[in-house]
């Protein structure tokens, strides 16, 4: 497990690409030497804005109430836990923070360097940019495309930003070989084991330099020793090089390696170890 | 009772439980019934234009009966392509379901049996609609007219062969869904689990050329006597259909590895890959316009020559040059309106198939037109190639028969010239009716 960690994923935030659909510079981030992420540190005193805020959300599917006027704020470099029952609405506070659905009502704001959108009053397509340029997503199965290999996967999240094809594979495998997968690249993802497709996935979400990581139990199809594996990667590469990790999930091994643990019951917050529940 | 009964009793029980509304997305069922309902339709009214000749006893009728079982034999492979599809769709649109009531612990033969059931009910669906088809369109067919008089009433089949042909076509999918089953039956964790992509090997290549090469010598012999000539021709164009069939596949793959090596964007990359995943599959969606382009060009020059023939003023031989056109553009026109139907009903099934992997993508930030492009892509470049390379493999083998000035002839080229553009247009026009099924695929995510 210790060799997927030495290979560190770290960068300094001036990689980082400016987040918001107004993001048209793309930088390739490439894994460098830990010693920079000292340099990367926040000021400490002053308390850290936050980079995704959420007011009242409300969302419903014809009777059932997802979301009941839930307000959560996430700070930038955090990495947030969404626990709750089955049915308690994580994946759709989860789909509502990323832009995948459009809430009933409620505000959505994204603050970055860049300035700040109104998430919830983008179009379907201003969204979907969103998705591509700010945000990294890993879901419980990593959804990766079949046909394509491991390189591939994650090059073409890069491609989608207009990068070519040759730069992206370079930063691409960069990429998988700073997660463990070095040798690999050329495998298809049939080819892999569901830890290993799930870094392939991890990648994808990194490579393009997104401020925010979503992941939608990232671990649920995994057994325990993988799943560590796994979630040390996932916080290694995001909270590890500042970025902001927000993972719902229903293990509480993988909620206590987060920096704070939310909890959902009908749609409404009823914890927050940072102490903002209401 | 016996374990056979009960298997038979629990899977008609599931699969009414399935089939009920709502169950399943509405296009999912719609689909096949609406592909079967076409391939019925279709197959009676070519089928009853062909007998339509057979009341004509004078000796000038044989040629027409010869031409219309020609014409048939043309026909049947398309429809059966379409046919194929249209059944693939219906087996495979239950796929997932069906490895999930597996893994519940189904037995293979209840997962069998309602498989076969849905097909075969989905198929029955079809065939009524297309008899309602046939019925509906035979005021229209009517009125084309064979030796200076419309069809009319010699149109109408004898009610037991209608029957006959939509218990073949509901025959068809219940065979083809039993053939099907192995993949779902042999593997619980869904037929999604490939690993290698199908290779196809280069020695196809090879034995293409050589056919092409024989065929070539065997048309430029000269004959003693027309009939052995004539079955030298017919031969030759069947050899070239196969070697169409053996060549398609292999030139995809050929095409799809060029296109990875090239591709620039993530459109490119993701229509190359798909293509490569499989070359047969990619060869089946565009194999019916290749078959036509072929026809074509035989058919083009065939109308050509009719035409250069000193025309009789009198008698029986007066319509024989006109009728030969007429006979060889709906040949050529119904063949393509199941090229456009198998086209769009395997793009539909490839959507399907590929639900949760596109609703992802979406959800990664993927814009739809990329999506899109990819698997226009992925269907046209293929399309493209091997519609111009069957014209050209059908031009060398008519060369030594009627003459470059017949192959070059406006009317013959004109022919093959429409045909391809239509053969393009027809398939493009089939990929972009499945934009809906694309949009429902994707509105669960928003
Ligand atoms: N697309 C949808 N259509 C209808 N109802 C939905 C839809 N998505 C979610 N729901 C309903 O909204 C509620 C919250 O669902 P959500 O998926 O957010 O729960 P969850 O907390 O992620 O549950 P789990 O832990 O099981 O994944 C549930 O009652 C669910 O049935
Ligand atoms: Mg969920």
């Amino acid at each position: 497990m210790n060799s997927t960690r030495t290979g560190s994923t770290r960068y300094t935030p001036d990689a980082v690409p400016a987040p918001g659909p107004s993001a048209a510079r793309m930088t390739i981030p490439a894994p460098t030497d830990p010693a920079a992420s000292a340099r990367a540190q926040h000021p400490s005193s002053r308390p850290v804005p936050a980079i995704l805020s959420a007011r009242t959300l409300t969302k419903t599917y014809g009777s059932t109430t997802a979301l009941s006027g839930l307000t959560l704020d996430i700070r930038a470099g955090e990495s947030v836990a969404i626990m709750g029952t089955s049915g308690s609405g994580k994946t759709t506070l989860l789909h509502c923070l990323a832009g995948i659905v459009l809430p009933d009502s409620g505000r959505i704001t994204l603050n970055t360097a860049a300035g700040s959108t109104r998430i919830d009053s983008l179009n379907e397509s201003g969204r979907s940019r969103l998705r591509r340029e700010s945000f990294g997503f890993v879901f419980q199965q990593g959804l990766l495309i079949p046909e394509l290999t491991a390189l591939e996967n994650v090059a073409i999240a890069l491609m989608l930003n207009g990068l070519d094809r040759t730069t992206a594979e370079q930063a691409s495998a960069g990429w998988l070989q700073s997660l463990g997968l070095a040798g690999m690249e050329q495998r298809r993802i049939g080819e892999l084991s569901g830890g290993q497709a799930q870094r392939v996935a991890i990648a994808r979400a990194q490579v393009t330099g997104a401020g925010v990581i979503f992941a939608d139990e990232p671990t649920g199809a995994l057994d325990s020793a993988t799943s560590a594996e796994v979630m040390q990667v996932l916080l290694d590469s995001t909270t590890g090089a500042s970025k902001t990790l927000v993972v719902v999930t229903h293990d509480d091994t993988v909620a206590s390696r987060c920096a704070r643990v939310v909890s959902l019951q009908d749609g409404r917050l009823v914890g927050d170890s940072a102490g903002g529940a209401r | 009772m016996s374990t056979a009964v009960v298997d038979f009793r629990s899977a008609v029980r599931l699969a009414w439980l399935l089939a009920r509304p709502g169950a399943a997305g509405g296009s999912a069922a719609g689909l096949p019934v609406l592909a079967f309902g076409l391939v019925t339709a279709l197959l009676l009214i070519v089928l009853a234009g062909a007998l339509s000749f057979f009341r004509w006893q004078d000796p000038a009728a044989g040629l027409y009966q010869l031409l219309a079982v020609l014409a048939l034999v043309l026909l049947v492979l398309p429809l059966l392509t379409l046919g194929g599809a249209a059944a693939r769709l219906s087996a495979r649109r239950r796929d997932d379901r069906l490895s999930t009531l597996r893994l519940l612990g189904a037995t293979p033969s209840t997962v069998g049996i309602i498989t076969v059931l849905e097909s075969t009910a989905l198929a029955a669906a079809g065939a009524v609609a297309g008899v309602a088809g046939y019925l509906l369109l035979a005021p229209l067919v009517q009125l084309i007219e064979f030796r200076g008089a419309p069809i009319g009433t010699a149109f109408w089949l004898n009610p037991l062969a209608v029957a006959g042909v939509a218990a073949a076509v509901v025959l068809l999918a219940a065979a083809s869904a039993a053939a099907g089953l192995g993949k779902v039956v042999i593997s619980p964790l869904g037929v999604r689990t490939r690993q290698a992509p199908a290779k196809v090997h280069w020695f196809r290549g090879v034995l293409g050329a050589l056919v092409i090469v024989a065929g070539y010598a065997a048309v430029s012999t000269g004959y003693a006597s027309a009939a052995i000539a004539i079955a030298v021709v017919l031969g030759t164009f069947a050899a070239g259909l196969a070697v169409l069939n053996l060549l398609g596949p292999w030139v995809v793959a050929v095409l799809g590895r060029r296109q990875l090596r090239k591709a620039s964007t993530a459109g490119k990359l993701l229509a190359a890959r798909a293509i490569l995943e499989s070359p047969k599959a990619a060869w089946r969606q565009v194999s019916g316009v290749a078959m036509t382009s072929f026809v074509a060009v035989f058919g083009g020059t065939g109308a050509a020559l009719a035409g250069s023939s000193p025309q009789e003023t009198m008698g029986p031989e007066q319509f024989i040059a006109g009728d030969i056109r007429t006979g060889i553009l709906i040949t050529i026109g119904v063949s393509f309106l199941m090229v456009a139907c198998s086209a769009g009903v395997n793009q539909a099934s490839a959507v399907l198939d590929r639900a949760d992997l596109y609703s992802s993508l979406d959800r990664l930030g993927m814009p739809r037109h990329v999506m899109d492009r990819a698997r226009i892509r992925a269907v046209m470049l293929p399309l493209l190639l091997v519609s111009l390379g069957s014209a050209a493999v059908a031009a060398l083998l008519v060369l030594p028969l009627a003459g470059l000035a017949l192959v070059m002839a406006p009317l013959s080229v004109l022919t093959i010239a429409a045909c391809l553009a239509a053969g393009i247009g027809v398939v493009r026009g089939g990929l972009w009716a499945t934009g809906p099924v694309m949009a429902k695929v994707l509105e669960p995510a928003r």
